[in-house]
């Protein structure tokens, strides 16, 4: 095995963690739908991006920070709205904006329809430091930000009528969203990150008592899911990306069983 | 931890050209207990909003002790409200989430802490000692989740009382639980507050088993404070019997409840 082998295990693990962490706070508020609707503003991000002949990545970003932190403009004690239906709403935007830029675009499509399904084994050195850059200030702004992200996750109404600055914090926390799930979708695709972020959380759910616990397991979970499911299609020659999803979706089954098992004891 | 004065005065909230508030004027001295009751629509949870300066009035002035709440730009305000302790309804939080009931409790810390700091080993002596108060010190490791709806709230008002607050706002905090435990945990709050003087605000529907006589009770009505005295003036008027057909408080004048009793 050679250091492309080490590289893309790198890339895939880092993700995982990420997306895996991540899928904590959404997944507790309810909102993993998110995860879909961020990967289809990188899609959009990306056609447009093209068609103003700016680099595809920055569109990419851009779009995706901007549709997550939009979702901080609905204050739950403010508006009519329910964050899913909102979710919803900017869903259908994106998805219209992709394709009719689809429509527009005279060239290749390859870059954009790669975006829908990813590819871990087209990783360059390049956005594996991106993607190991991005997760360290994930992991900074958690620490930093870590008694904050708990009360929101318990409560957003709370923590506004108390005085814990959520407006700030969960905007922040959405702007990284977008950030990484726009980053990592080149790897995962953005139908597959949605399972990375909902099943390595689910399962941590399952097993775990306590938010550090919590956030442990499901960073590792999606760790395992990506590595796991890399190795498997390595060796058996299957789709990579189908290899994550269906391992993470075995981990939450696994961690569904125990729970049941350790329930019935 | 002290109580502070909250004073309304020509607050007015109109949307869709339909008024849900107008009030001239209410003054909460400090360390009062204020039961704020009225049918659904009568203004009361907009009422506790613009207390707690979640919701702006459209006119008008809200004074929290001597800080013009209105004048304030919304970091002032969030500041402001870390004096605040606000225990919802069951409905306001994620209760199945598998947090400790310390770790519950301490987020009453994290309010009091400034962004970017970390709670330390004098936050949890505080959450501890709450915790010990309400009952649950042996209890802190368990989930949040396990515990039945009435040890939820009483792990609530211990998260309220950890943020060592100046306010206590409640919003229905009873509305999900039996009648022994609703009397469990308005005794309760009724005995913190008296002891620590605090100012404290309750919404609440229960108002034939948790109000007393002497309690001071303000009947919303159309958006209007319609009558605002003791609850047992309160309760022989006869809007309240227009509004309330049938009703005959039962009145919570239990020993355990008496202010400042342990």
């Amino acid at each position: 095995m050679d250091s492309f082998f080490y590289t893309i295990i790198l890339a895939g693990a880092v993700a995982g963690a990420s997306t895996g962490f991540l899928g904590v706070y959404l997944v507790g508020m309810r909102i993993p739908f998110i995860g879909i609707c961020i990967s289809h503003a990188a899609m959009a991000g990306t056609i447009l991006a093209v068609l103003l002949g700016v680099n595809p990545v920055f569109g990419a970003m851009a779009l995706s920070v901007l549709t997550a932190t939009s979702m901080a403009a609905i204050p739950p004690e403010k508006s009519r709205l329910d964050t899913n239906a909102g979710l919803a709403i900017l869903f259908s935007l994106m998805l219209g904006l992709t394709f009719l830029g689809m429509g527009l675009v005279k060239d290749s499509r390859n870059e954009i329809l790669g975006l829908l399904w990813g590819n871990i084994l087209f990783v360059s050195g390049e956005s594996v430091m991106v993607i190991v850059a991005t997760a360290i200030v994930l992991a900074v702004f958690a620490m930093l930000f870590n008694k904050e992200l708990k009360v929101i996750l318990f409560s957003r109404q709370i923590a506004a009528a108390t005085g814990v600055h959520s407006g700030l914090v969960y905007g922040l926390f959405l702007a990284l969203c977008g950030l990484i799930i726009s980053i990592n979708i080149k790897l995962i695709g953005g139908m597959m990150i949605f399972s990375l972020i909902t099943n390595p959380a689910a399962a941590a759910y399952q097993l775990c008592r306590g938010h550090r616990s919590l956030v442990l397991t499901a960073t590792v979970f999606g760790m395992l899911s990506a590595v796991i499911g890399f190795g498997i299609s390595f060796y058996l020659d299957l789709p990579t990306g189908a290899c994550i999803v269906l391992v993470s979706t075995a981990i939450f089954g696994l961690s569904l069983l125990a729970r049941r098992f350790r329930q019935g004891d | 931890m002290a109580g502070v004065s909250l004073d309304v005065s020509g607050v007015k909230v109109v949307r869709s050209s339909r008024t849900i508030l107008d009030i001239q004027r209410l003054q909460i001295p400090a360390g009062q207990f204020v039961h704020i009751i009225g049918t659904n629509g009568a203004g009361k949870t907009t009422l506790m909003k613009i207390l707690c300066g979640l919701l702006a009035p459209d006119t008008g002035h809200i004074h929290f002790g001597s800080t013009c709440m209105t004048a304030l730009n919304s970091w002032s305000k969030s500041n402001l409200r870390r004096h605040i302790g606000y225990i919802p309804q069951s409905a306001e939080y994620n209760s199945h989430l598998p947090f400790t009931v310390r770790e519950v409790a301490a987020m009453g810390r994290s309010s009091v802490r400034p962004l970017l700091t970390r709670l330390n080993r004098s936050d949890y002596a505080i959450v501890d000692q709450w915790l010990q108060a309400v009952g649950l010190g042996d209890r802190s490791g368990q989930t949040f989740s396990s515990l039945s709806g009435g040890e939820q709230q009483k792990v609530l008002i211990a998260r309220a009382m950890a943020q060592q607050p100046s306010v206590l706002m409640l919003d229905e905090p009873t509305s999900s639980l039996d009648i022994n435990w609703k009397l469990q945990i308005i005794d309760l709050i009724r005995r913190l507050t008296a002891k620590l003087n605090l100012t404290t605000v309750m919404i609440s529907h229960d108002i034939q088993s948790l109000l007393r006589k002497e309690d001071r009770t303000v009947l919303l009505h159309a958006g209007r404070v319609a009558i605002d005295g003791l609850a047992q003036t309160v309760f022989e008027s006869s809007l309240v019997r227009d509004i309330y057909p049938g009703l005959t408080p039962q009145w919570n004048n239990s020993p355990d409840s008496s202010p400042g009793g342990d």
